[in-house]
């Protein structure tokens, strides 16, 4: 879902910034990535319902062919820096390595780079990128081309929404030889790898020229697996092989992307044989099990990722300023209905702002129950009762309504919020539904301007760092903490968190949050729900993470197709799509 | 004649300005920015600092005024500046737009043309005929039918269980038959919802007319003169009827740039519509402000046109009696 | 636009509705029977039971339940009072707006004129989209936001219109007889020229109504109408593309309902036309 969450977006997206890794433990340890993976315990294995899909030792992958994916718009751009949202990433990981990398465990592996060394102050970064890394015109890719890349982002010239924040402590950074760099940042951060997970842009194709308007925006130079072939605007991008491709090449001779914005439609063209994978809704999902259509052609790929669905609360509200208050408001939303009835069981309660998958969620902590009879007590004892007789509870002549703004675009959004309004209704609480249509309610939700909000996180880094969400100092609007949160003691535990090197006791911190978090219920936590895709038997080699399907390495360039020619990799087939036909 | 196109034209400068001003301010008043729009539903929050920069990027941290003034100095240089969404130039972003949008437009205009007009001057010149009865409820349903509903239902008809025709797009990957052929299956659902509406009136304002005028003296005098029936009504019956015909061409014929918004958007047809919905969608000021004030430009044109045309016909028009 | 429909002329003077208009407007009274009694199901209609979502057609159901289980039947028949009050008032405020302005320009002429038809003019080659999704943006999500936008777009039809009906009159016979005789604007306006113009602008007012209900129910389609939980047909349609193939019945009822209303509205104002162009006539 789409998020609305404020909040949570900047986190990442995809694929690009790191995580946490609790085994890299920060910044002293400077064995680099690999050694992190190694050891690798998922930390969050926990309470999970799913099991995770892992394909990648599943038969033999097979050369060829192409696989057509789904893209759900037309990228704004494709220059790494400048991208925006998830069809930029999707497109790019094709085309551009990061520096680093998540695997599917959440963990840091290197790509253009070998290995990093932490400074013992926490504040340096120093990388080395591989020696046979390339750009697909064979020249290498050098420290240069990354100290531009990170001097572009932090250029205020230059709008880079993903990655602007991440490299907000950046003090400088510099090439210290051919091959490598170090970014010397204000202070340490525990999870500050993460901002290396990172696309490099070629300088020399800049130089001279206005950023915002270089030939490259549209037509990236390749160091990854494959190359842009061809670009038709709201149609399709179609890429192949990078014939100068340095690390491990993609199965398939071409990726072509449809662009289809519409989940009803590309549903179809996904049984229709047009796209090989597509992402589904619930209903969507719900189809797919009973059309025979689907079952002939198709698999159902399903797993939790780190977003969840929440009802956010101004906290700041005579309304909602009570804890009690907020608590009564989480008793009387019936979330087992819910993640029955609007996720078909595909859903799990929450009691934290993170997702169960994540590290620092701590699933000894049960949520709030749903208990109407206690939640009107728990009213009654705020002050909130029918004084007037007119059915709605007031306090100090004030009614107990208020508006419940959604985004006229999420369709789970709105049926949680006309659920929680009909069940408050019940309890004497009047919820005005005010469905915005998505710039405006983005604007009213990060500067504060609101009562309620239904929201979804969508976190595509593995970092649970709580801190720009809900620490006090985060207020708008200069923060996003946009509920205006405020806990002395959460707030002391987040200073702490940050500052901590150790992941355990990192993870062992936000466990005690959790349980502040979910007294305080600084919003109406719901629940999280799986991602549902839809896949043609013939992709194979699959594998899903709580960071997605795409938001890891190798993720898509690991498939391949059970139908393709076979033996060796193809050349780089040279030919293209027909032109741009009107 | 000549003054009567100056004045005209005169006062379509006015216009103008009215909608550019209305457009602009409204625009860049509404709540939301490109800011808050960045990245779309699927997309990522940005920070603060990262917002603050962009506004300075789009130049949104200037006074109203002085960006209205700027833009308007552009494009009296035919400079509709870039798109902030992608930073390409808006007219390339229109140009890409366009062709698929005349294209769904035009021939959904010439298939409704080409059906209304001989239906309305045959069911005009004998109301109450056989084909006149049938036909004038049917007119009626179809002119009542929501376009975005009969578009869902011959979706789910003809393109889910019959799988006759595409159910979006422009073209399929690896058509079946020739490109022609594929590309003329894509076209059939979205024209049909773009015709049956307008054909249906059309229709019955070309019926109206012919059906006014078929006893008029000079109607009645031409059969006197030996002239058929037919040969009569399509003759002076339907001249006559053009008069009204040409004047709502005036006004319709903007409509094919702007296009049809949820058809596009059903069809996913990469058109005019939903370059215009989307750009508002994510506030991409350039582009809204390009298309309104093209879409304006063509309506006062083809208006002026069709008014010319019929006050060429038609003295107390051009005198301001009437219209 | 609403006032383009008028443009098709009359063809035959009738005395009475003709057969289908008179068809149409039993349709229309029984609809607005139907929305007198809807409060009778207005409970049922906001009855969220997530354990009964998406049911086919049943004795239980007879429209079916939409995706948070609720009564596809009540919520249609919730949904036709708002729907028809939205039209009807939508299309009041055009005919009324149009009219007051058009009457204004066709009268005093000149300066007024000008100015008052460049306004007309502005507002025709105004984005109707922009203007509505404006509109959705400043004010809060209502049903009067609703009306005021699609009344804000539709009069300048009206008022061209009313502007040639009022010049056509103000040249006849008895206006100059009664400003000889010494009567006042008003009172020209209102005693001759209004009665003259009114029967054209309730055909207008008639198709006025389908245009609103339909340009409501593709606002709330494309997710700028009406706030949820309150149903308009086409907010409660808009859900319907994510369910087609799992529960058709979501587009097919409300669907039917709004074709049935427009058209039955659309019939009846071409029979008025054609009942009282005849009087206009005489």
């Amino acid at each position: 879902m789409r998020l609305a969450g404020s909040l949570a977006r900047v986190c990442l997206a995809v694929l690009c910034f790191a995580p946490a890794c609790r085994d890299r433990a920060g910044a002293a340890d400077p064995a680099g990535p690999t050694a992190g993976a190694a050891k690798s315990s998922r930390a969050s294995a926990s309470p999970s319902l799913l099991g995770y899909l892992d394909e990648s030792r599943l038969g033999t992958p097979r050369e060829g062919g192409t696989l057509r994916r789904r893209l759900l718009g037309d990228p704004a751009t494709l220059n790494a820096v400048m991208q925006s949202g998830a069809p930029e990433q999707e497109v790019l990981q094709y085309v551009s390595r990061n520096l680093l990398d998540f695997d599917s465990r959440m963990q840091l592996v290197p790509g253009l780079a070998e290995s990093y060394a932490v400074s013992a102050d926490g504040r340096s970064y120093t990388f080395t990128i591989r020696k046979d890394a390339v750009w697909e015109d064979g020249l290498p890719v050098t420290a240069a081309d990354a100290v531009f890349t990170i001097r572009s982002i932090v250029d205020p010239h230059v709008p880079s929404p993903v990655f602007k924040s991440v490299f907000d402590g950046l003090v400088s950074v510099e090439a210290s030889g051919e091959r490598s760099f170090t970014a010397r940042f204000r202070e340490p951060y525990a999870y500050r790898a993460m901002a290396f997970v990172l696309p490099v842009l070629p300088q020399r194709r800049f130089s001279g020229i206005d950023f915002l308007r270089a030939p490259d925006n549209r037509a990236p130079l390749a160091n990854g697996p494959y190359r842009l072939a061809s670009w038709r605007a709201q149609d399709e991008i179609v890429l192949e092989r990078n014939p100068k491709a340095w690390g491990p090449p993609g199965h398939f001779d071409r990726v072509v992307f449809k662009i289809l914005p519409e989940d009803s439609v590309s549903y179809r063209a996904l049984t229709g044989g047009g796209v090989d994978e597509t992402r589904l809704d619930t209903s969507g999902r719900q189809r797919a099990v009973s059309d025979p259509a689907f079952r002939s052609c198709c698999r159902m790929v399903e797993y939790y990722d780190l977003g969840w669905n929440y009802i956010a609360l101004n906290n700041r509200s005579p309304l909602f300023s009570d804890p009690a208050v907020r608590r009564a408001l989480t008793m009387l939303l019936d979330r087992a209905a819910i993640v029955r009835g609007l996720f078909r069981g595909s859903a799990r309660i929450i009691s934290g702002p993170w997702a169960p998958d994540s590290p620092a969620y701590d699933p000894s902590v049960p949520p709030l129950p749903f208990d109407p009879a206690a939640a009107a007590a728990l009213l009654d004892g705020a002050g909130w009762r029918d004084t007037n007789g007119d059915g709605t509870r007031d306090r100090a002549g004030r009614e107990f309504v208020f508006d419940l703004l959604v985004s006229s675009g999420t369709t789970t959004g709105r049926q949680i919020d006309e659920t929680f309004a009909a069940e408050l209704s019940r309890a004497g609480i009047h919820a005005r539904l005010r469905s915005l249509e998505w710039a405006s309610f983005t604007e009213r939700v990060d500067a504060g301007n609101f009562e309620a909000a239904s929201l979804a996180w969508s976190a595509s880094d593995p970092n649970p760092d709580p801190y720009p969400y809900w620490h006090s100092s985060q207020w708008p609007p200069q923060g996003l903490n946009s509920g205006f949160y405020r806990n002395a003691e959460a707030d002391r535990l987040m200073d702490a968190a940050r500052r901590e090197p150790n992941v355990d006791r990192r993870n062992a911190t936000y466990h005690r949050l959790h349980r502040i978090f979910r007294d305080d219920a600084p919003v109406v936590f719901v629940a999280t729900s799986t991602q549902k895709f839809g896949f043609r038997n013939r992709v194979r080699g699959l594998v899903t993470s709580p960071l997605g399907l795409f938001g890891v390495w190798p993720g898509p360039a690991g498939w391949w197709a059970e139908d393709a020619g076979g033996g060796a990799p193809a050349p780089a087939s040279a030919e293209s799509t027909p032109g741009s036909g009107h | 004649m000549t003054r009567y196109i100056v004045r005209r034209l005169l006062l379509a400068i006015p216009t103008l300005a009215g909608i550019v001003v209305l457009v602009f301010f409204l625009l860049h008043l509404a709540p939301g920015s490109p800011m808050s729009a960045a990245g779309g539903e699927s997309g990522r929050r940005m920070s603060q600092r990262a917002a603050e920069e962009m506004r300075k990027v789009y130049g949104l941290d200037r006074p109203l005024p002085e960006r209205f003034g700027k833009w308007v100095s552009r494009v009296a240089r035919l400079d509709f500046g870039e798109s902030f969404v992608d930073r390409r130039p808006v007219l390339d972003r229109i140009d890409e737009a366009l062709p698929y949008t005349l294209l769904l437009n035009g021939l959904a205009l010439l298939l409704t043309l080409a059906i209304a007009v001989p239906l309305g001057v045959v069911t005009g010149g004998r109301p109450d005929g056989p084909l006149d009865r049938v036909s004038g409820p049917l007119l009626f349903a179809l002119y009542s039918l929501p376009a975005f509903w009969a578009a869902l239902l011959l979706q789910t008809l003809f393109s889910v269980r019959l799988q006759w025709l595409p159910l979006y797009g422009v073209s399929s990957d690896s058509p079946a038959g020739s490109e022609f052929a594929d590309r003329a299956a894509h076209l059939v659902l979205p024209v049909v919802c773009l015709t049956y509406g307008s054909l249906a009136f059309y229709a019955r304002l070309i019926r109206a007319s012919v059906a006014e005028t078929r006893n008029a003296d000079y109607v009645l005098a031409a059969r006197a003169r030996g002239l058929s029936r037919r040969e009569a009504l399509w003759k002076h019956a339907f001249r006559n009827a053009l008069l009204p015909l040409v004047t709502l061409l005036g006004l319709v014929l903007p409509g094919l740039l702007s296009g049809s918004v949820i058809i596009e958007k059903i069809f996913a047809w990469p058109g005019l519509g939903r370059l215009y919905f989307d750009s508002i969608l994510s506030r991409d000021y350039p582009v809204v402000l390009a298309l309104s004030l093209l879409g304006a430009v063509a309506t006062l044109v083809l208006t002026l046109a069709a008014d010319i045309a019929g006050a060429a016909v038609d003295p107390r028009v051009r005198d301001g009696t009437i219209g | 636009m609403s006032a383009i429909p008028a443009l098709i002329l009359p063809v035959r003077p009738r005395r009475s509705l003709p057969g289908t208009a008179r068809v149409a407007l039993g349709v229309v009274v029984f609809l607005w029977i139907v929305a007198a009694l809807s409060p009778l199901v207005s409970t049922r209609a906001g009855d969220i039971r997530l354990n009964e979502r998406l049911l086919a057609p049943s004795r239980a159901h007879p429209f079916g339940t939409d995706d948070l289980g609720r009564d596809l039947f009540a919520r249609v028949v919730a949904a036709t009072p708002i729907s028809l009050a939205i039209g009807t008032t939508a299309a009041a405020v055009s005919v009324v707006v149009g009219f007051a302005i058009g009457a204004a320009a066709g009268w005093f002429g000149g300066v007024t004129d000008l100015l008052l038809s460049r306004g007309v003019e502005v507002v025709l080659c105004f984005p109707v989209l922009f203007l509505l999704l404006a509109l959705a943006a400043f004010l809060p999500p209502s049903p009067a936001t609703v009306i005021l936008a699609i009344g804000l777009t539709t009069w300048p039809g009206d008022a061209r219109f009313a502007r040639a009906e009022i010049l056509k009159a103000r040249d006849l016979d008895y206006t100059r007889a009664a400003r000889a005789a010494g009567a006042t604007t008003r009172r020209i306006l209102l005693r001759h020229l209004l009665p003259v113009a009114a029967p054209p602008l309730l055909v207008s007012a008639a198709f006025g109504v389908g245009w609103a209900i339909l340009a409501e129910a593709a606002l709330s389609f494309l997710g700028v109408g009406l706030p949820p939980p309150m149903a308009s047909w086409g907010g409660i349609l808009a859900v319907a593309p994510a369910y087609i193939d799992e529960a058709w019945w979501i587009a097919l009822f409300p669907g039917v309902a709004l074709f049935v209303t427009v058209a039955a509205y659309n019939l009846l104002a071409e029979g008025l036309r054609a009942a009282t162009t005849e009087k206009v006539n005489r």
